[in-house]
């Protein structure tokens, strides 16, 4: 592997005093998978971004195959074959697959008119190149969002794409669809094209990488064959000491704070029965789309219910909406934070007070100042790491916004919380802090749901976990006899 | 992803939010300097301007579309619009006018200030309960109201006789015009609502993610609602004014000024996307506006040749305002 197909050398980038990438090098041969792995804010994005031609490095050059790069402008890293497959996928929802894949380079008829049936021959042979089974003439929209990244990546290769990036392309799909991604990017590798992996999950850089690169703080700290190295080294080249495994937390469990009896929903899941104590922490695991978010929707009053009760300490209570529930003393923490938590362009401070305005309410106004202390308060106890509390939330970093989110949840003082997803898209760092934020919730008698699609966070918070298959509870396993193994089994098998 | 933000130590965290602060103030502050900036050039290029019967009324000729824009920033905050406030004008000012001779200066006042928010009313009602996109509600709105407006006077003008409410519209105190102050207290209640109670507070957050407030318990329908009621029942505090100037309830009263609202609001900085502006703004942004349209007046432009000035300030407004949140 002497002859690289892309050559990145001293990369530097610098915004305003902050320099976010110090000489950085990146190497990729052809038919090669090379993964990024680095949390938040380490700079895998800056890299990605100037690779993509959206920033321009302040120093160091970029070499694609031995000829040195112009990528002023994602047009011309477009042109050098260059393809980034963002978290968010940028496709049309109304075109169909076929459209997608050809938008801006439509076979046409000597008219000039598109020639569908050159598109669909070439969309046809295009898809069956890579084994992707999906019905191409039906508008994205439709597709699921696993179906919907692989035409993204169809799309990149049909304009001859060299290398493709795919910035955290496994975030938003369950084990299975992991595997269906992992296999295609195989057969890409077969074709010679360039492989960037970026990816918060190190067990997939295991999987599908055959070298990575860890960077912190805007530098390289290592670029390993993959098989010469084990998760330590990664985490310790990530957070630049060494990581601590922390063993399970004994808690003492108290009253049934809440009861589900024969809950059910149309079309989403049913005759769902399970109590859960204070201070108890359950997990809720399942594949995606297996009604486990459902539930949770219904918990707090986003989701009809069609028969069962729902019991908060015994007492039977009517949850018709997310008022409601916050009053029961119930508390949900989205798993989509742009859609459903987030209001962007607000501050932290109002971030994280807006679900329970009244606590800081005297004569009908707000108390700025008690507002002001609570919030000092929660960046305190979460370690949210901000300029100021007026600063917009949309500005920090993904860990550091579920934070604020979880404070937010915190404003009810709920005795119930449900956290659908709670480290999704967050760094290693954070992560650890939310685990023992939550773990600490519930040594102080709250009673908490953890959804997750991540096995090993399951594993290590539950003290009881529910599988969910098809909308019903398919397992219920102790958390000392719950294994990985065990939950995938019970999830995945009909 | 969320790590494009330029952040790698602690340390250094502070920087992108930071620059984010200060650019929100900034923007504010671009707004501010460039009414000063036309305040100054305006003061050279006439020394009629800067005397206090012209500033004076340049502040009244601007307090009812003023009016009118402090209840549409309620509106845009929330990512609505409102394009009917022109013909709820129109409908109190005829109803102040109709009612006053049969049932007296304070029935009167309070039938058409009510008619107006029931209007309102029936926008919020639409928007947030049936699901109508704010801009055919209100679009709707604007034609039925004017219908309203028509029948109930025969399409004819009917005059005010009652000369104690001339006063509202044309008197002074304190030394300052009637209609400023109704203009000045509108805002500066509406400034505290906003900025000071739950309810302000929740009109933000709804522009800003409407389903993320809905998840933290914010009744949103009954604010929206509430939003359009406070934009229409504004519409019909400007009438009054409206109909005090001009001692006659003519069912063309208002006609456009939506538009006119909708421009001071944006010009001052609020955001058509929603959570995002102010009624300091609004303040600015009218004044700007009636600064722009004084002056043109005093140096005898075109009224033809005015309107251009006024379309492209709207344009280069909102072009400056697009670049600065992209940054």
């Amino acid at each position: 592997m002497t002859e690289y197909l892309l050559e990145a050398r001293n990369l530097r980038k610098q915004f305003g005093t902050n320099t976010v990438l110090k000489d950085v090098d990146l190497c990729l041969s052809a038919g090669e998978v090379h993964a990024i792995v680095g949390e938040n804010g380490a700079g895998k994005s800056t890299l990605i971004k100037i690779l993509a031609g959206v920033h321009r490095a302040d120093g160091g050059s970029v070499v694609l195959a031995g000829q040195s790069l112009d990528l002023s402008s994602p047009q011309a890293a477009l042109r050098h074959g260059i393809v980034v497959i963002h978290q968010e996928l940028s496709l049309a929802p109304h075109l169909t697959a076929e459209e997608n894949i050809f938008l801006g380079h439509f076979p046409r008829t000597p008219l000039g008119l598109i020639n569908r049936r050159k598109m669909r021959d070439r969309t046809r042979e295009l898809l069956d190149r890579l084994s992707i089974d999906i019905d191409a003439s039906v508008p994205v929209g439709r597709l699921s969002i696993a179906q919907q990244q692989m035409i993204e990546i169809a799309k990149a290769i049909s304009v001859d794409a060299r290398i493709l990036v795919l910035d955290e392309p496994t975030a938003v799909l369950d084990a299975h669809r992991v595997d269906t991604l992992f296999e295609l990017i195989e057969r890409l590798k077969a074709q010679g094209i360039g492989v960037i992996f970026i990816s918060h999950h190190l067990e997939e850089v295991f999987r599908i990488a055959d070298r990575v690169t860890v960077l912190r703080d805007g530098e390289r700290t290592g670029t390993e064959e993959v098989r010469k190295v084990d998760q330590d080294w990664l985490v310790t080249k990530m957070i630049g000491r060494d990581f601590e495994r922390q063993a399970k937390r004994k808690r003492s469990m108290g009253e049934v704070a809440l009861t589900l009896e024969g809950l059910s929903s149309e079309g989403a899941f049913e005759d769902v029965t399970f109590e859960l104590r204070e201070g108890e922490i359950l997990g809720l695991a399942g594949l995606i789309g297996a009604g486990r978010t459902e539930i949770a929707q219904a918990i707090f009053g986003l989701r009809r219910v069609s028969s069962g009760t729902i019991r908060v300490l015994g007492r039977l209570v009517s949850i018709k909406n997310p008022g409601t529930a916050t009053r029961h003393g119930i508390a949900y923490v989205s798993e989509d934070r742009q859609a459903f938590g987030l209001l962007p362009n607000r501050s932290v401070r109002e971030n994280a007070t807006i679900s329970n305005l009244a606590r800081f309410r005297s004569f009908g106004m707000l108390r700025l100042d008690r507002e002001h202390s609570f919030v000092r308060d929660q960046i305190d106890r979460l370690d949210i790491r901000l300029p100021s509390m007026q600063s917009e939330i949309r500005t920090l970093s993904g860990g550091n916004q579920q934070k604020v989110l979880l404070s937010r949840a915190m404003a009810n003082r709920p005795r119930v919380l449900i956290f659908d997803e709670p480290t999704r898209g967050v760094d290693i760092g954070a992560k650890r802090e939310i685990y023992s934020f939550i773990e600490d919730l519930a040594e102080n008698g709250a009673a908490i749901i953890v959804i997750s699609s991540e096995m090993e966070e399951v594993l290590r918070l539950a003290d009881r976990v529910l599988v969910i298959r098809g909308g019903r509870v398919a397992a219920e396993l102790p958390g000392s006899a719950a294994t990985e193994e065990r939950i995938m089994r019970a999830a995945s098998l009909d | 992803m969320s790590d494009a933000i330029p952040s790698s130590t602690p340390s250094t965290r502070s920087r992108p939010g930071g620059g984010a602060v200060i650019w929100h103030y900034a923007r504010q502050a671009g707004v501010l300097a460039a009414l000063i900036l036309l305040v100054v050039v305006s003061s050279f290029l006439n020394d009629r301007f800067l005397s206090l019967p012209n500033l004076m009324n340049v502040l009244r000729q601007v307090s009812i579309v003023g009016i009118l824009a402090v209840g549409m920033t309620f509106v845009i905050l929330t990512k609505g619009i409102d394009l009917s406030v022109g013909s709820i004008l129109g409908v109190s000012v005829v109803l102040f006018a109709g009612l006053m001779e049969s049932l007296g200066m304070a029935v009167s006042i309070a039938l058409g200030l009510l008619a107006a928010m029931a209007l309102g009313l029936t926008n919020g009602l639409g928007v947030a309960f049936a699901g109508v996109p704010p801009f055919i509600m209100t679009l709707g709105m604007l034609s039925f109201a004017r219908g309203l407006a028509f029948i109930y006077t025969g399409g004819t003008p009917v005059p005010i006789l009652d000369e104690r409410f001339y006063e509202l519209g044309n008197g002074y105190s304190f030394g300052v015009p009637n209609p400023t102050l109704i203009f000045l207290a509108v805002l500066l209640i509406s400034g505290f609502v906003l900025a000071l109670t739950p309810f302000g507070r929740s009109v933000y957050a709804i522009g800003s993610n409407e389903d993320a407030s809905r998840l933290s318990g914010v009744p949103v329908s009954l604010y929206k609602t509430i939003v359009y009621v406070i934009s229409g029942g504004v519409a019909g505090v400007a009438g009054l004014v409206y109909a005090s100037q001009l001692s006659v309830g003519t069912p063309i009263a208002g006609q456009a000024y939506e538009l006119d609202a909708i421009a001071a609001v944006v010009v001052g900085g609020t955001s058509l996307f929603g959570g995002r502006g102010s009624v300091a703004g609004t303040l600015i942004g009218t004044l700007i506006i009636g600064v722009l349209a004084n002056i043109l007046n005093l140096t005898g432009v075109d009224p033809f040749v005015q309107q251009l000035f006024k379309g492209a300030l709207i344009v280069i407004a909102v072009m400056i305002m697009a670049r600065s949140s992209r940054a």
